[in-house]
């Protein structure tokens, strides 16, 4: 069934059950996408160090609702004897977490889960996440760990640059800007609680878990960085109609 | 490190203590990196347990915690005395310092003197090469080599690693080396084997050659350290930390 579908990456700034817990608005946006009533979903905690609290909260988010599984690059695997190759292929959805873009970046290159997802990307396994589960499937970010913001060369599936927790850290974007200014490629940034949809390699929209989350188009335009405030689509309850009147 | 320290065996320090007397510094600066197990919280916890009540001072680095924290890498490893390295996947965590440069940072500290120690990943890292399990099965995994030669761990623990290692050395995939016993360490000096101590009767170690000649290692096992008599905090720095505290 995975065959029929388009690759298909949900970017999210923020959000999704490891940020707003008792808001399941863009989980359940992506498990949506799948197609499936109940979709196969493994979650990747590597950018955390498979950090347990999380792979338990992951487990407690989804196992009501989908098969879920998670693969682990750090400890092994009771009782799941198949390589990681090929349970990741199985897979309707595939979630990443937050944590360290950079060792998440390390550790999958150094076990060839870049490959892998790669793979599952082109087959129209739904790949999404949050923060460095956002900026792993971009080709230039913001990497803020260690001194100074830096780029970082991300897996490269999105041709772009991009930006997490836009509007929760101001610093974000003013260094966002300065690299962009440095030749940084032009991309996307989004608050917590947007998340950029993209299908194939275009945006097809932006959603969001709250009503005043933003996503935006970053781009570099004749000497300066040019900000574009992005469409989005609140996938909570309609807001009462006054209110978008009063503007 | 074969094995044991605060991480595999924390009712004996003997290994974690003697670390302490190789560093010269009155008040040590102590860094614990976790890396090769993605930091859990618990070998976190385990180090300040064994070492915070000592003179040294502890620092813990996370590489998948600190998001967004202004740190400079560098700075913060060269400042200190020792460098601690947990087990864990040692393909993970060699792949995730060279991503964030620490692989360059290490080999620096050491050439200024840092004091190098580690477990099982932790231990194989500084030599050329070692076993690691971390695909499941053994099998050799290049490290940094700031040492020549390679290292076997866990060879009592694990002894799947053994026949996987000696072949190794044997086919020429790692250089010759040694293998340990958990609970065995290693100190070397100049790049050149020292001593071979132990926190555990019994526990040995081994040279292993090409051809397949092994020589049983001389160790010393060590006093069996249940408190921290062996580097209790000096007065004027126990005063001057809670000043410190008291001043916050």
């Amino acid at each position: 069934m995975s065959s029929q579908r388009p690759p298909q990456i949900v970017a999210f700034g923020g959000g999704g059950f490891s940020m707003e817990a008792g808001n399941p608005l863009l989980d359940d946006y992506v498990l949506s996408l799948t197609g499936v009533e109940r979709p196969r979903v493994c979650f990747l905690p590597t950018a955390s160090g498979d950090a347990d609290h999380y792979i338990t909260r992951f487990y407690r988010a989804f196992s009501g609702r989908a098969l879920a599984t998670h693969v682990s690059l750090f400890r092994e695997e009771r009782g799941e004897p198949r390589p990681f190759q090929e349970r990741l292929l199985e897979q309707d959805l595939i979630y990443v977490g937050g944590g360290s873009v950079s060792s998440l970046l390390g550790t999958w290159r150094a076990h060839g889960v870049d490959e892998v997802l790669a793979e599952a990307w082109e087959l129209g396994i739904v790949l999404c996440g949050l923060s460095a589960g956002s900026l792993c499937w971009f080709a230039d970010i913001v990497s803020k760990f260690n001194g100074p913001p830096r780029r970082v060369a991300g897996l490269g599936f999105l041709p772009y640059s991009n930006a997490v927790h836009y509007d929760s850290d101001p610093q974000r974007r003013t260094s966002y800007h300065r690299l962009m200014s440095e030749g940084m490629l032009d991309g996307y940034a989004a608050a917590d609680g947007a998340a950029l949809h993209f299908v194939g390699r275009d945006l097809e929209r932006v959603v969001s878990s709250r009503p005043q989350a933003r996503a935006y188009r970053v781009a570099w335009q004749r000497g300066r960085v040019v900000e574009t405030e992005l469409e989005t689509h609140y996938l909570g309850a309609a807001e009462p109609s006054s209110t978008a009147v009063a503007a | 490190m074969g094995g044991g320290g605060f991480t595999m065996e924390p009712g004996n320090p003997a290994l974690d203590h003697f670390l302490l007397t190789l560093l010269e510094r009155r008040e040590p600066r102590l860094l614990f990196l976790p890396t090769a197990s993605g930091d859990p919280q618990e070998q976190v916890q385990r180090f300040h347990a064994c070492y915070d009540g000592t003179a040294g001072t502890t620092t813990v680095l996370s590489l998948f915690r600190l998001h967004g924290q202004d740190l400079d890498l560098e700075e913060l490893v060269l400042a200190q005395d020792l460098v601690y390295v947990g087990g864990g996947s040692m393909r993970n965590m060699l792949a995730i310092w060279r991503e964030h440069g620490l692989d360059r940072i290490l080999r620096t500290a050491y050439e200024r003197g840092t004091v190098l120690a580690g477990l099982s990943a932790g231990a194989m890292c500084w030599f050329a090469g070692g076993v690691t399990k971390s695909g499941g099965a053994p099998a050799p995994v290049r490290g940094l080599g700031l040492l020549e030669g390679s290292l076997s761990v866990h060879s009592d623990g694990e002894p799947d690693r053994l026949p996987v290692y000696r072949e190794a050395v044997r086919r020429g995939e790692l250089p010759p080396g040694w293998a340990a016993d958990d609970g065995v360490g290693l100190l070397f000096e100049d790049e050149t084997l020292v001593r071979a101590v132990s926190s555990r009767p019994g526990a040995g170690a081994a040279r292993i050659e090409a051809d397949g000649t092994e020589t049983e290692l001389d160790v010393v096992e060590l006093p069996r350290a249940t408190d921290r008599r062996l580097r209790p905090v000096p007065h004027d720095i126990a005063e001057f930390r809670a000043l410190r505290r008291a001043r916050g």
